[in-house]
């Protein structure tokens, strides 16, 4: 059933949507790159993200947040798009340490990418090689302000741009025998 | 002092003893080095591994030698009871190298063949399961040839992130900014952006 609000009343929804939805982060527990050891330190009883309502999810249709962890190499690449577009609304992802920034110390590697927001859509990125829990957590911090303003805009860039960013995929991924995910 | 390898030397008498065409020689204290016809290589190791006891595949390692038009495998075999390590090379043709399997001695040389076919392009006859290992859907030469231009395939395939490509030293910029001169010391390491 379809429900209609006022201007009003729709912003108050709003806020309280973005207040809910800010203070639970569940991130999928997916690793790429040698970022994700700085995730359990983060994650365990010294820095404590759960404080901030941020916690681990096992599969990626239970998680909102999708944390890149570091470098990508095109087999990766492929597994993260899948992972990206099984998740569901609302979903965020955050680049992690300089490789997802500008490529970092893989500048020339012959199968990693560069860019990573040339193929999914970045709301916030971390930079540091490796960034500390800290980092993340004032990372983690800035994607909940993100929300709260309602900037958080990638899921929706995706499915408006999908043409640009699949031309993009495809210009590295020869062999795309991959599922479409009707959101 | 002189060093005392007696282990090593009755390997090589043996070695030599069986393989008239290897040349054989001691680099230092428990290796052996051997280069070997190209054919030889199944029944070299087969007598190392079940005559003489190197029973312990280290690793394959590959050369590539432009300028020879060759490409060069080293098997590196190991015993456990004196702790020698017999290194086996054999020199392949560049434009098509192609070598038996060794799959039958150890199975778990299967991962590392596959490798050498992803990265160098070395196909193992009998092998069975040369498919993608690391890269997926390679085009082309393989990437640890050396005459794979890795620079200008990453700046060709992936995007770049704009004011990368001029490199800019940050103590230049930083000097240029406040115009005060770069010291002597730290001069050393700007020299490429100074020029």
């Amino acid at each position: 059933m379809e429900v209609s609000y006022d201007k009003e009343s729709r912003k108050i929804v709003q806020a309280i949507e973005r207040f809910a939805r800010k203070h639970s982060l569940w991130v999928l527990a997916y690793g790429t790159g040698c970022g994700a050891i700085e995730v359990p330190p983060t994650m365990t009883s010294r820095y404590d993200a759960e404080r901030f309502g941020i916690r681990g999810a096992a599969t990626p249709r239970q998680a909102d947040v999708l944390l890149i962890t570091g470098y990508l190499s095109v087999k990766t690449l492929k597994r993260v798009i899948r992972t990206y577009e099984q998740m569901q609304d609302p979903k965020y992802v955050i680049g992690f340490g300089s490789c997802t920034i500008n490529g970092g110390m893989y500048w020339d590697s012959y199968n990693t990418i560069k860019l990573l927001d040339m193929y999914i859509p970045v709301d916030v990125y971390i930079n540091g090689c490796m960034p500390r829990p800290e980092a993340v957590i004032s990372g983690f911090i800035e994607l909940q302000k993100v929300i709260a303003e309602g900037k958080a805009e990638g899921a929706r860039k995706y499915k408006e741009n999908l043409d640009w960013y699949r031309a993009n995929q495809q210009k590295i991924i020869h062999n795309w025998n991959m599922p479409d995910y009707n959101w | 002092m002189e060093v005392k390898l007696q282990v090593e030397n009755e390997i090589l008498d043996k070695i030599k003893h069986t393989f008239h065409s290897a040349e054989v020689s001691i680099p230092r204290k428990q290796r052996v080095e051997v280069k070997l016809r190209n054919d030889l290589i199944h029944p070299f190791l087969a007598y190392l591994k079940d005559t003489l006891g190197f029973k312990h595949l280290s690793h394959i390692s590959t050369v590539d030698w432009l300028e020879e038009n060759e490409i060069e495998l080293v098997y590196i075999v190991m015993n456990y009871d004196n702790l020698v390590e017999v290194i086996a090379k054999i020199r392949l043709d560049r434009e098509k190298p192609e070598i038996p399997t060794l799959r039958e001695f150890w199975p778990q040389i299967e991962t590392y063949e596959r490798e050498i076919h992803e990265m160098y392009g070395v196909n193992f006859l009998g092998h069975g399961n040369l498919t993608d290992f690391i890269l997926e859907d390679w085009e082309g030469i393989p990437p640890m040839r050396r005459d794979f231009d890795t620079v200008k395939y990453a700046k060709e395939t992936y995007f770049n992130r704009p004011g990368r490509e001029d490199a800019q030293d940050v103590r230049t910029t930083i000097t240029k900014k406040s115009g005060e001169e770069i010291p002597e010391l730290a001069k050393v390491y700007s020299v490429r952006h100074l020029e």
